[in-house]
């Protein structure tokens, strides 16, 4: 492996990582809004000569961005504005100028470069997510945007200071185009304060150990991290994994976005291949990788790795083995000005799928499908004083996924981020909410040998007319978290207004929902998928999940096959359901995955994207649009709800079958 | 119970005694009134009973010290038993009632998860498993109104239920309880007079703070540990009892203060970190003494190592800390682990890279050379192997240690790194030890700089087995420059035991803006809570004097999500509020926003009865007496060091580095660059020699 001497590498690793640690308290303790406060929406790390992270923090901040690549951000600054001096800090947001370091608009990203001796020797960086940077609409982020143009100021790498100084034209552009800028303005001096504890902390490890080692140790770090994603990929069987999912839809219809990803595991290396997955959609979903091994692409590849291995160091070498394939003009690789404020959703369902290819390569390490869905409940009310306030109730989350030997984990998920909840009496004492139920979810884990995590449940009584609930990332409200290894599908989630009440109503995905007092709101998230064959359960284990109240003894004898009578297992029972039942096998998606795919096979689905990538991107959208009219035209309404009719399904599959031939 | 222990109040004994029990040794600190002599002694612990060694060690002590049972003015206690217990989820059976809708509050607790990056990561497992959780149809609004009263047939089946449960002990948490903990109480009291036999707690009552989970917990940790407490002290009374020591028994608690056995029976979680925060009291005392006001301690023990922090001369409170997983809310000295302890395993990984910890040998079978069966080289064992402890007289020679074998151990790892050559043990040994230095320092370095603190204007006071023998490399890894090691530095918490005041929190969440009227409230609040401490003084010890109450509140700008803990002082109006509040703001922050409206939340105060101090220790010794000498493994080569023996060192003698202080309860090592001197109370300050 590494030249250098195998204490020191793990002293100045242990080091390195313990000053971008430093860095994220600065950032904190000094940063001024909400999402530096609260939501820890916010990272920094340091960088090689090759704008690749080789240290990174472990435990605070934004977990998932260690593959971003500050590289061209740095390289079109010193084309455009001259080479990098000391005390110089670049300043960017815009995902496609800064060729995919940004992801979104409201992601303000800081580089400076260290020096030493006149050499740079390592660049700080940090992002936050700031309160907005202006658009259409407050906090810059709304899912039906159709272009970045909607999403705010767009920021291409510039030099926001100049030897030490704030570059007096790039802060009256910032003040100019933000809601916020005295807010925008704190947090970009938190993060200028965070880069010079990280400058101050390197000068202090070049003193103590010099320039060559701490070069040479940058890459040292990089090829042992290699190195150690090389030998978890030694342990998958050799192979093509296949393996696609679908978001429920794209927000501003109600088509269904489909993810795919075959993965290639060979010789110690991975290729991930993205081709059939969806076009860009033409809201903000799109997730802008520019075509490069992403952080948003790659994210569950770094955390097999330091599943399997605790001692791997957290670095960009841990994708080292890792390629990538993304179709240009696709979701998860769009052109240009396709709009991205809400990328990370279509993120969650990357994760899934990259979770089921590799859970085929090794199905004993890898879960079900997690619920996958974050609900940060948002409730505004109007002030008796004028106004409104506006607070988060609690962000939803559900469980995560069952594997080989253990139940998922009910009511938490840190897949994708881990946000702690709210008290509901500070909620009660800020908002004019009752909560009548925050719980756990009985029934929605996916029954399995080993059963998904429950989703959770919030009922809360609206105490102030003319109040309104924003519910954004609701999903898997149609299309279940899968189960795996015959482990069936969690339950989808839902939204209910007044349930019970003769004024009940059933509603699907809300943006903004518009309620009086009295209102009795129930969202529920999804359950998390099992694994295994429910039949396999041990009697013992169903009982007790029954004596919890996490199964239902009704479904512990329809899921399970197993019989209870006065509170303990009827053997006899028991066994007869069981030696009826089928045995269950391989990923069990749902109903409405089935039906959908019954129209929609995978085959047809990637020979469709295929060929609409090969349109323009201007005729795109609308011939996909028309294709999919055409194909469900016949077909009911809440179709793939309720099953569909052989014939019905069959004449679908022909009607696609010749939209295919004529695209 | 507690007038057995308090009964003897008119004891005159001179000696006062400080025990506090660890996994491998108890240690008992010995305070003459009458000389200002400190003895200390050490006895093997006996986990399965932990009041056994307590008692046969006091009794050892005392005839070794040539003292009797009626010379025992006081005793101060500190035990793990609860911790362990919590950690172990080995408590008693307890029930948990709660507000209809909330019977998952602790299943889903904060929604976090210890890992974001683990795919395998499980969480907490809850200290009442979800069957046992009963909803009963009561809560309070936000304004502490009882908005669903339970009716009497309410009463009865959620009775019924609980009943069936064959219980313990249980706790009743009501949403909004907090705002008026004295309805919830009379609830609590309902149901407990429905069921024989089974007391039911009011989470409001114990610890009125809004957050329903936090407070959910600090109630059901109380119940969980309360009959092994209950139990413990009952056994150890008539254990003291046996021996004829009839002194007043103090048990000190997690906030660095102590109580009477009566209170910790009452409120047990109080006293559930007290080991380390005794250690953290007495450095402070210590240190103040020396007129030192801003250090780090530095507490290396058998597992792991912990910090803490006190500026001007006072150790920094915690209002949230981790309990095997569970956030505790209770006021609590802050200590921090920070990596490495003694019995951290060196190993190398399938990349061959050296890897200190996170496993541990722990006591058992602990490191190599302890020879009860470890076969993984531990951070002990690079001690050894480095020369910095002798093996032969660890413990002043009571358990000589197996050099040997840690040597034997530490080359299997070398070659596993590619090290070779003659001194490959050593050289091994001293890279761990730098692993392992870097691991504290980064820690470290993060603890401050949470708090905007520069760790290099601190003195570093280290205690604990292994502190003073790690204290040198970890203080020139971070550029300390300065470093007090205590005479009883290796029974330090006990030592603190010996000198706590008597102290308990209070608190009452308010919530509300500032304005002159909610001020008045905060201060009539205060004035009530200072009521009811002055009542609890009364009650645990009425001779006590000097008295003194603690105000703060937490504070906040309208909209913040985070809340700042800010002193306050008597007869404090909004203005003052305010003021206090920015200015603490500014300080952590860096900012103040005069203009924001602020809020005021928690309202805390800290009721102390201040204890005897002890007499400054002495200087035992007269000289600088060199003992022996041995080569130090240091930067790649063997040096030679003059070895001292702690006892030998007298006031104002002068020590230059490489050298050694050996003492029976620990080893100081003083790295070349550095000197120290003993001063007038017998500490060694060692301090960086000017280049």
């Amino acid at each position: 492996m590494s030249s250098l001497d195998p204490v020191l590498l793990e002293i100045l690793g242990n080091k390195f990582a313990s000053v971008t640690e430093e860095m994220c308290l600065t950032l904190q303790r000094t940063g001024r809004t909400l999402y530096v406060k609260e939501t820890a929406d916010f990272a920094c790390a340091l960088a090689g000569l090759d704008g690749r992270f080789f240290a990174y923090p472990r435990s605070i901040g934004v977990s998932g961005f260690v593959g971003l690549e500050c590289l061209p951000a740095i390289e079109a600054v010193i084309a455009t504005q001259g080479a990098l001096e000391p005390g110089d800090v670049i300043l960017t947001n815009d995902p496609y100028r800064s060729t995919g370091l940004a992801t979104h608009l409201p992601d303000l990203h800081m580089i400076e470069p260290y020096f030493h001796d006149g050499e740079i020797v390592a660049y700080g960086w940090c992002f936050v997510h700031c309160s907005d940077v202006g658009g259409r609409v407050a906090s810059s982020i709304s899912p039906v945007n159709t272009e970045i143009f909607q999403e705010g100021l767009r920021i291409p790498p510039v030099k926001l200071m100049r030897r030490g100084e704030m570059s007096p034209e790039v802060k009256l552009f910032l003040d100019a185009n933000s809601r916020t800028p005295e807010a925008n303005m704190g947090d970009i001096r938190a993060m200028l304060a965070s880069l010079a504890t990280g400058r101050r902390r390197v000068a202090q490890m070049l003193g103590q150990h010099g320039a060559f080692e701490l070069t040479a140790a940058q890459e040292a770090l990089m090829s042992y991290a290699a190195g150690k994603a090389e030998a978890v990929l030694r342990q998958m069987p050799e192979g093509r994994y296949s393996f696609a999912d679908y978001l429920d839809d794209d927000a501003a219809s109600r088509l269904p976005v489909r993810v795919a990803v075959t993965i290639e595991i060979k010789d110690g290396k991975v290729h991930l291949d993205f081709t059939g997955t969806d076009p860009q959609v033409a809201t903000a979903m799109n997730i802008p990788s520019c075509g490069r091994p992403h952080a948003w692409l790659t994210l569950r590849m770094l955390a097999l790795v330091q599943t399997l291995d605790r001692s791997a160091p957290l670095n960009a070498g841990l994708l080292r083995p890792l390629s990538i394939t993304t179709p240009l003009g696709s979701l998860v690789n769009p052109e240009e000005p396709a709009a991205t404020g809400v990328r990370h959703a279509a993120a969650i369902r990357v994760n899934d799928i990259l979770n089921g290819a590799f859970g085929i390569a090794l199905p004993d390490v890898l879960p079900a499908a997690a619920s996958g869905t974050v609900i940060p409940i948002v409730m505004s009310e109007p002030k008796p004083t004028g106004g409104r306030m506006v607070q988060v109730i609690e962000p939803l989350i559900g469980g995560t996924g069952a594997r080989r030997g253990h139940d998922g984990v009910d009511g938490r998920d840190s897949g994708i981020s881990n946000l702690a909840n709210n008290p509901v009496e500070t909620v009660e004492a800020e908002l004019g909410v009752e909560v009548l139920h925050y719980a756990l979810r009985s029934d929605s884990g996916g029954a399995g040998q080993w059963r998904g995590g429950c989703g959770m449940e919030l009922s809360f009584r609206v105490l102030t007319d003319g109040s309104h609930v924003l519910g954004r990332g609701m999903e898997r409200l149609l299309f279940r978290p899968w189960g795996q290894a015959g482990g069936q599908p969690g339950q989808p989630g839902s939204l209910v207004i007044n349930e019970g009440h003769p004024r009940e109503r059933r509603l699907g995905k809300i943006d903004v929902l518009e309620v009086q007092a009295g209102d009795i709101v129930t969202f529920r998230t999804p359950g998390a998928g099992g694994w295994g064959d429910p039949m396999q359960r041990a009697p013992e284990a169903v009982l007790a999940d029954v004596e919890a109240g996490f199964v239902t003894a009704e479904r512990a004898r329809r899921d399970y096959g197993v019989a209870l009578t006065g509170g303990r297992i009827d053997t006899e029972a028991t066994a007869a359901l069981r030696s009826a039942a089928g045995t269950n096998a391989g990923t069990v998606f749902g109903p409405e995955r089935d039906t959908w795919d019954g129209v929609f096979a995978p085959a047809l689905m990637d020979r469709l994207n295929a060929a609409l990538l090969a349109l323009p991107l201007s005729r795109r959208q609308s011939r996909r649009r028309e294709i999919f009219e055409t194909v469900l035209a016949d077909l009911p309404t809440n179709f793939p709800r309720s099953p569909v009719s052989d014939t019905q399904r069959e004449a679908a599959a022909r009607r696609l079958e010749t939209c295919l031939n004529t695209i | 119970m507690k007038d057995l222990a308090i009964g003897a109040t008119g004891t005159t004994g001179r000696l006062r005694i400080g025990i506090d029990v660890g996994g491998t040794f108890t240690d008992f600190v010995m305070a003459d009134a009458e000389t200002g002599r400190v003895a200390l002694y050490k006895e093997p612990s006996t986990p399965d009973d932990p009041s056994r060694a307590l008692i046969e060690g006091l009794d050892k002590f005392l005839a070794r010290e040539g003292m009797a049972a009626s010379d025992v003015g006081g005793l101060m206690h500190g035990t793990t038993i609860g911790l362990n217990a919590i950690i172990m989820r080995r408590g008693a059976k307890i029930g948990l009632i709660v507000t209809k809708g909330y019977r998952d509050i602790l299943e889903i607790a904060r929604c976090r998860m210890p890992s974001s990056f683990d795919l395998h990561a499980q969480k907490e497992v809850p200290l009442v498993p979800r069957a046992r959780v009963v909803e009963i149809d009561a809560r309070f609004d936000r304004d502490g109104k009882l908005t669903r009263a339970p009716s009497e047939a309410e009463l009865d089946r959620v009775a019924r239920e609980v009943s069936a449960l064959g219980l313990d002990a249980a706790a009743l948490m009501l949403i909004n309880g907090y705002a008026d903990p004295e309805t919830e109480a009379g609830i609590a009291k309902a149901l407990s007079d429905r069921i024989e036999a089974l007391s039911i707690s009011s989470a409001a009552a114990i610890w009125p703070e809004i957050r329903e989970y936090e407070r959910t917990l600090v109630a059901c940790l109380n119940a969980y540990i309360q009959p092994l407490m209950d139990a413990y002290f009952a056994r150890l009374t008539e254990g003291l009892a046996r021996i004829g020591v009839t002194a007043p028994l103090l048990v000190t608690a997690s906030n660095g203060g102590s109580l009477s056995v009566g209170s910790a029976v009452a409120r047990p979680v109080e006293t559930i970190l007290s080991g380390p925060a005794s250690g953290v009291m007495a450095a402070v005392r210590q240190a103040g003494q020396s007129g030192m006001d801003n250090i780090i301690t530095f507490d290396m023990g058998g597992t792991s190592s912990d910090m803490a922090v006190a500026t001007e001369g006072t150790a920094g409170i915690a209002t949230r800390t981790d309990i095997g997983g569970l956030p505790l809310v209770l006021p609590v000295v802050d200590v921090n682990a920070i990596g490495a302890g003694g019995g951290s395993i060196i190993w190398a990984d399938a990349q061959g890279v050296l890897k200190v910890g996170p496993q541990s040998a722990g006591a058992h079978p602990g490191p190599v050379s302890y020879g009860r069966g470890g076969t993984e080289p531990a951070v002990t064992d690079c001690f050894i192997a480095s020369g910095f402890i002798d093996p032969a007289n660890f413990g002043g020679g009571s358990m000589p240690l197996d050099g040997d074998a840690a040597r034997a151990a530490l080359e299997a790892v070398a070659e596993r790194i590619g090290m070779s050559g003659e001194d490959r043990a050593a050289r091994l040994a001293e890279g761990a030890l730098a692993v392992a230095s870097a691991g504290m320092a980064g820690s470290l370095f993060r603890t401050m700089a949470e708090r905007g603190l520069d760790p290099r204007d601190f003195v570093l006071l280290p205690f604990g087995g292994a502190g003073p023998t790690h204290a040198n490399l970890l203080a020139e890894e971070i550029g300390i420059a300065r470093i007090l090691v205590p005479q009883a530095a290796g029974a330090y918490c006990a030592m603190g035991a010996a000198g706590a005041d008597l102290r308990r929190d209070f608190v009452r969440s308010l919530r509300a803006g500032l304005t002159e009227a909610s001020a008045a409230d905060a201060e009539a609040t205060f004035a009530a809570l200072q009521a009811e401490g002055e009542a609890w003084l009364d009650d645990e010890l009425p001779e006590i004097a000097e008295r003194r109450a603690e105000r703060s509140a937490d504070m906040r700008y309208a909209g913040q999500a985070y809340e700042l803990r800010v002193d306050l002082r008597p007869g404090d109006d909004a203005a003052a509020y305010a003021e206090a509040f920015h200015r603490e703001h500014e300080r952590i922050y860096g900012f103040r926003d005069a203009g924001a409206p602020v809020e005021i939340g928690t309202i805390r105060l800290a009721m102390i009865g201040a204890g005897q101090p002890l007499a400054p220790s002495t200087a035992t010794g007269t000289g600088a007496p060199v003992r022996t000498r041995r080569p130090l493994y240091y930067k790649g080569a063997w040096v030679e060091a003059s070895v001292y023996d702690r006892a030998g060192l007298g006031e104002g003698a002068k020590i230059t580095g490489p050298a050694v202080v050996e003492q029976p309860e620990t080893t100081t090592v003083i790295l070349p660059g550095w000197a120290a001197r003993v001063d007038e109370q017998g500490n060694l300050i060692i301090e960086r020699t000017p280049a």
